[in-house]
């Protein structure tokens, strides 16, 4: 029986087109895996299903009956339960003030915080979790814990329609066998259960069904066993995988650019590494295990404790980002909107702002210089843009991307530092992105490159070095890393919770590969 | 026929060239024709209203406001406030008249003492703002009360000895008085103060810098602004042009009295935010600020035409800017 | 919070009353530090007073302390409210200046008017709250501007309510809000007002709007995804300051006997000052109202102890923002030497 569907559902943002006419559905007692590049419209058809987004046109039915979700409260109500990427914890709130939220338990009336405690460890304990306080402010817990106080919160309500999107970005090979095991018993209840998800070997592990959207549209649903991985990523890309992603450059006899030695910080301990002219070297792991405030320390955000930094052979000390910017390094930060761009500013602005410097005489700056600069660039990237004074915000995702590296090509940095910059990006621009790491390579820059996406990881990089709790426990290399291998690498770790073992599936049941 | 299609063109192109402006310079416009909407108004109830030596009068009185506001409007594009423009202006003021006597002999240091002071009382604001991670309105508050506390403690509640001083003579001389086509000096201090500003906003690296801060102060940071030092600057501009216009208001007024600056808190930000900033900063400049600052003494003097009393002109006020911002002020629905 | 080992086995668990006394201590950090200071300026009251007066101070102090304070804490308890939602209200002056003029001007010398009138009047601040809230929930307008217009609106409003400072209370309201209660051994009614306004906190804060209230300041987006009534709660929010801010009104009235339709205008700001004083974030998510009094009460002991101190009375500004500003910067250098030794937790920048 179909629990939920979305009938022709259409949505734009601002003149990008997320979903174009786009059905989905998936039914009661079944773990329906959705997967998609980045951009494909995943996360917009589940925000459309949980009534976070509203759509431009198109239906919607739960349980067979024609519904308009106006706000999360109806979705809610209606039995639908949603664990977000951008997790919906209150961070100066307890564990146990965000697990209960709207369903407080009282006495005469009024929240009791007794009860809330207890009814927190009750949740805890039926979960099988424990090493997580209820009284705890969630500010000051890790990611995965904050990922696992979220599913405990979404699952606790007990919904009849659960999505998930990418629920174990920051979940160790344990935590992981237990969110299953936890799906595999709403299965059993009879819930519908949709998931999205990067990693293949978790994918085959637990759907039923797996649905492919590409560019908004919704390309097929299959049988999970019948579906092979080859297959998959050729209906999600659209092209045969070994076309895919460009030949790694290796340059002749290439001199270390970017050395770092003994990096300590908060959340780093001892980060030692090399990256080479005309090399890319990858940062895995599962998410939050440091990789960020690596990133963040080498690009002078975050103070160092110990350690050094040379660039080109030379020392250098890193403060704060004018100082990164002026010893060569460049940062494309996760998210463009809130960390990238200044949205309603022209290009040119956001082009140009770090290099105001060298652009202004005595303050002012040169108008045709810039434009120059500017006009050259838009060209060289091919960003899709009526004039150099468009607000940023008016372009597509895939452009205003474009801008962002365009902004940091300029500076004319020998070493950048890439974090998860092809998230949100359509699949065209994303290969002119891979296009251009590889003539970056060819020029002799170094690339530090962090992407969630194992696969991307797996072939643009010569080596993967595999962070956890702030160090580096493995390096990768050789002529073809594999994705899997790099999973393998991150998950084959300690918990950061204590799962009761009554709760764990048998290992038998993980495969892992 | 032919005629009628064109102009219906004409008005669908005007129109769609509207929607594309970006809403503060939508902002901007209004408030201008507003202003001239005013114009008309009391023109037509008298028309000894529109007379160049009255229109003169009103705008050197917006002067007043209009430098005031230009600190205002740097602070504010950056997405902060300044709340001690009240007593910095009422400070600085105090400064000028005891300091100089009335003598012309001390002007050439006095003046530029006193536009140096609150300079550095913007600065110090700055400093806790930066560095001790004080919430703006909490910061200036405290200033604000602290220049308050110095002023009356040091005059005695201003029963000072020279307390009395009248500004120097040449000092009044820059503002008072006529020099070109019978308009009033001081509004040709304001001219040029509204040409520096507004070449320093959007011709200079600073300039960029500030709305770069104001729309995204961690994106401005990552892409290697001096948040620090741009916050710094802005709020000394803050102080700085708060004593410029003590320093006009003695000179207009000749002498300083208590309380001076108090109406200007007010006018300041609403003139910031009817001329189409965003409070939030990041989006506006100073023209804006210049209509906004002569709406509102435009609109009071209109309603003084119709005998309105100071209360309704205040409410008035009140309604003025939230029909602005109604118009142009709102946030974008999350989608 | 770093992993157990995975035996299987789990820790031994605390006494409840032990992780809550744990629990509290850490998150209130600011209150403490707010009522610390507040014991400290009471010290140094009653040392002062005793050095200066040869005695303790006694009930007619504390009384009119108390009663200096009330007004200060009414408004400060709706400004309260409306920070932990992340906003702020610059009309809370405007709202007490119509409020005071109307019960002076509206009040008669009977029971029924005493009463009705006061109810009005809180009902008036209640709606000049409600709409604030609409402009800037459905308005989607910032609130420091639109406080700031419904300000002056007000404060024009209160001027043609009553031109000149006049009207009267009439005695028995001013003895009931601001006087004391013979048959309690001369107990101020105000102590009796403040400890009905702790109580009708500690109930407050366990509703679920109140909690609404700290997630919208928390993370809005977040607290509308889990299904919280974001813009009722707000709205509320907004309302409720305002009838505070009009019961302040009524109180300034009972206290001053008469009504003056600007002497609310300073109220805004203190009643700023009394909320950052007494530990609230003004980026909303978390405090207690209990801090918001505490404030109140140490502004108005400071200008006690300024007083006892013989300093200058025209230099009191200067001393309440220095106070301000030094109190602010202390509490962010105890924090980040509190934070210097945490772990830090994943999330943003």
């Amino acid at each position: 029986m179909t629990s939920i569907e979305g009938v022709a559902i259409s949505k734009s943002f601002g003149g990008v087109r997320a979903l174009n006419h786009t059905s989905f559905a998936a039914d009661a007692g079944e773990v329906h895996a959705l997967v998609g590049e980045n951009g494909a419209g995943k996360s917009t058809m589940i925000k459309i299903l949980s009534g976070i987004l509203r759509p431009d046109s198109g239906t919607i039915r739960v349980q067979g009956r024609e519904t308009t979700l106006d706000s999360p409260q109806v979705a809610l109500r209606l039995g639908i339960g949603t664990i977000f990427q951008e997790l919906t914890l209150m961070p100066y709130m307890t564990v146990a003030e965000n697990l209960l939220i709207g369903r407080e338990p009282r006495s005469g009336g009024l929240i009791s915080h007794s009860g809330l405690d207890m009814k927190a460890h009750e949740l805890l304990d039926e979960a099988g979790i424990s090493g997580i306080e209820p009284l705890e402010l969630v500010a000051n817990l890790s990611l995965s814990q904050r990922q696992i106080v979220e599913i405990i919160k979404v699952v606790s309500r007990r919904p009849r329609i659960l999505f998930m999107d990418e629920p174990t970005s920051a979940l160790a090979e344990q935590e992981v066998a237990w969110l299953f095991g936890l799906v595999r018993k709403l299965r059993e209840q009879g819930t519908c259960i949709v998931f999205t998800s990067h990693r293949w070997n978790e994918i085959k592990d637990i759907a039923d069904r797996i649905t492919i959207f590409r560019n908004g549209e919704n390309v097929g649903t299959y049988t999970a066993a019948d579906l092979s991985e080859q297959e998959a990523v050729e209906r999600m890309t659209g092209r045969k995988l070994e076309m895919l992603y460009p030949e790694p450059i290796t340059l002749e006899d290439p001199a270390p650019i970017l050395h770092v030695e003994g990096l300590s910080a908060p959340a780093l301990h001892g980060i030692s590494l090399t990256v080479h002219q005309g090399e890319v070297l990858g940062v895995g792991g599962l998410a939050g295990q440091g990789q960020r405030e690596l990133f963040l320390t080498l690009f002078g955000v975050r103070h160092a404790r110990s350690g050094t930094i040379q660039i080109g052979g030379k020392a250098v000390r890193i403060n704060n980002p004018r100082d990164a910017i002026r010893h060569g390094l460049a940062l494309i930060p996760e998210d463009r909107k809130t960390e990238g761009l200044l949205l309603p500013l022209p290009v040119r602005q956001n082009l140009t702002l770090p290099i105001l410097g060298r652009l202004a005489r005595s303050g002012f700056i040169r108008r045709q210089q810039e434009t120059d600069l500017v006009q050259a660039m838009i060209q060289e990237l091919a960003v899709r843009t009526p004039t150099s004074d468009q607000p940023v915000g008016a372009l597509s995702g895939g452009n205003q991307q474009k801008v962002l590296i365009g902004r940091w090509l300029l500076t004319r940095s020998r070493v950048l530092l890439l974090y998860d910059i092809t998230r949100g990006v359509d699949v065209a621009t994303k290969h002119d992105i891979y296009e251009l790491i590889r003539r970056l390579c060819q020029e002799g820059h170094a690339i530090l490159f962090y992407s969630t996406d194992t696969e991307e990881m797996a072939h643009l990089c010569h080596r993967v070095l595999v962070m956890r709790e702030g160090k580096i426990i493995d390096e990768l290399h050789g002529p073809n890393i594999a994705p899997e291998a790099i999973v393998a690498a991150s998950l084959h770790v300690a918990a950061e919770v204590t799962i009761d073992a009554s709760t764990q599936v048998s290992s038998s049941e993980v495969s892992s590969s | 026929m032919s005629t009628k299609t064109t102009s219906d063109a004409g008005a669908s192109r005007g129109l769609a060239a509207w929607r594309q402006l970006p809403r503060s310079q939508q902002g901007m416009i209004l408030a201008y024709v507003a202003v001239l909407l005013l114009f008309v108004i009391g023109g037509i109830y008298r028309p000894g209203f529109v007379r160049l030596d009255n229109i003169g009068q009103l705008l050197l009185l917006s002067s007043f406001t209009g430098l005031v506001a230009a600190g205002q409007t740097f602070v504010i594009l950056i997405g902060g406030i300044d709340l001690s423009v009240p007593w910095v202006l009422n400070a600085m003021a105090v400064l000028l008249t005891t300091t100089s006597l009335g003598q012309d002999s001390r002007a050439w240091w006095v003046v530029p003492l006193c536009l140096i002071v609150g300079a550095l009382i913007g600065l110090v604001n700055g400093v806790g703002i930066v560095f001790f991670d004080i919430p703006p309105v909490v910061m200036t508050l405290g200033m604000n009360g602290v220049m308050q506390g110095l002023v009356l403690g040091m005059t005695g509640g201003f029963t000072c000895p020279t307390c009395n001083s009248v500004a120097p003579p040449s000092v009044q001389g820059i503002f008072v008085g006529q020099f070109l086509f019978g308009l009033p000096n001081g509004l040709l201090v304001w001219i040029v103060i509204a040409i520096i500003v507004g070449v320093v906003l959007s011709l200079t690296t600073l300039g960029r810098r500030i709305y770069a801060l104001g729309n995204n102060a961690l994106a401005a940071y990552l892409a290697g602004v001096n948040v620090r030092a741009v916050t710094l600057t802005v709020y000394a501009l803050g102080g700085l042009f708060a004593a410029l216009a003590g320093i006009a208001l003695t000179a207009f007024g000749q002498q300083a009295t208590l309380g001076m600056g108090d109406p200007f808190l007010f006018d300041s930000i609403a003139a910031v935010v009817i001329g189409g900033a965003s409070i939030l900063g990041g989006r506006g400049n100073y023209w804006g600020t210049i209509a906004g600052a002569i709406f509102l003494v435009v609109l009071r003097a209109v309603l003084q035409e119709f005998n309105i009393s100071e209360a309704g002109r205040s409410i008035a006020s009140g309604i003025v800017i939230l029909v602005a911002l109604l118009l142009y002020g709102r946030e974008a629905r999350e989608v | 919070m770093s992993a157990t080992p995975a035996s299987g086995t789990r820790p031994a668990r605390r006494t409840h009353f032990e992780a809550r006394l744990n629990y509290y201590s850490a998150q209130n950090v600011p209150l403490l530090l707010s009522l610390g200071i507040l014991l400290g300026l009471i010290l140094i009251y009653f040392l002062l007073f005793a050095v200066r007066q040869h005695r303790l101070p006694g009930n007619f102090e504390l009384s009119t302390t108390l009663n200096n304070t009330m007004t200060v804490g009414l408004t400060a308890i709706g400004q309260a409210l409306v920070v932990f939602t992340g906003g702020i209200d610059l009309s809370v002056g405007g709202i007490v200046d119509v409020t005071n003029s109307l019960a002076a001007v509206l009040m008669r010398n009977n029971p029924g008017s005493m009463l009705g009138v006061s109810l009005l009047v809180i009902l008036v601040g209640a709606g000049a709250g409600l709409i604030n809230g609409l402009f800037v929930t459905y308005g989607r307008l910032q609130p420091i501007i639109v406080t700031i217009a419904t300000l002056t609106i007000w404060q024009g409003v209160a001027l043609l309510i009553l031109p000149q400072p006049g009207g009267a209370i009439p005695p028995p309201v001013t003895a009931i809000l601001a006087g004391n209660i013979a048959p309690l051994a001369g107990l101020p009614s105000s102590v009796v007002i403040l400890v009905l306004l702790l109580l009708l906190w500690q109930a407050l804060r366990r509703t679920g709007f109140v909690v609404t209230l700290y997630a919208i300041g928390n993370d809005e987006r977040a607290a509308h995804a889990n299904g919280a009534p974001v813009n009722l709660a707000r709205i509320g929010a907004y309302t409720l300051g305002g009838a505070f801010s009009g019961a302040a009104g009524l109180y300034l009235a009972a206290v001053a006997t008469s009504g003056d339709a600007t002497t609310g205008s300073q109220l805004t700001l203190t009643s700023i000052a009394a909320v950052v004083l007494g530990g609230i974030s003004l980026f909303g998510g978390r405090g207690s109202v209990v801090g918001a009094l505490a404030g109140a009460c140490i502004l108005t002991l400071l200008l006690n102890v300024l007083f006892f101190a013989g300093v200058n009375p025209q230099l009191q500004e200067f001393f309440q923002g220095l106070f301000l500003i030094l109190a602010v910067v202390i509490s962010t250098l105890i924090r980040r030497l509190l934070q210097s030794g945490r772990q830090v937790g994943g999330g943003s920048l």
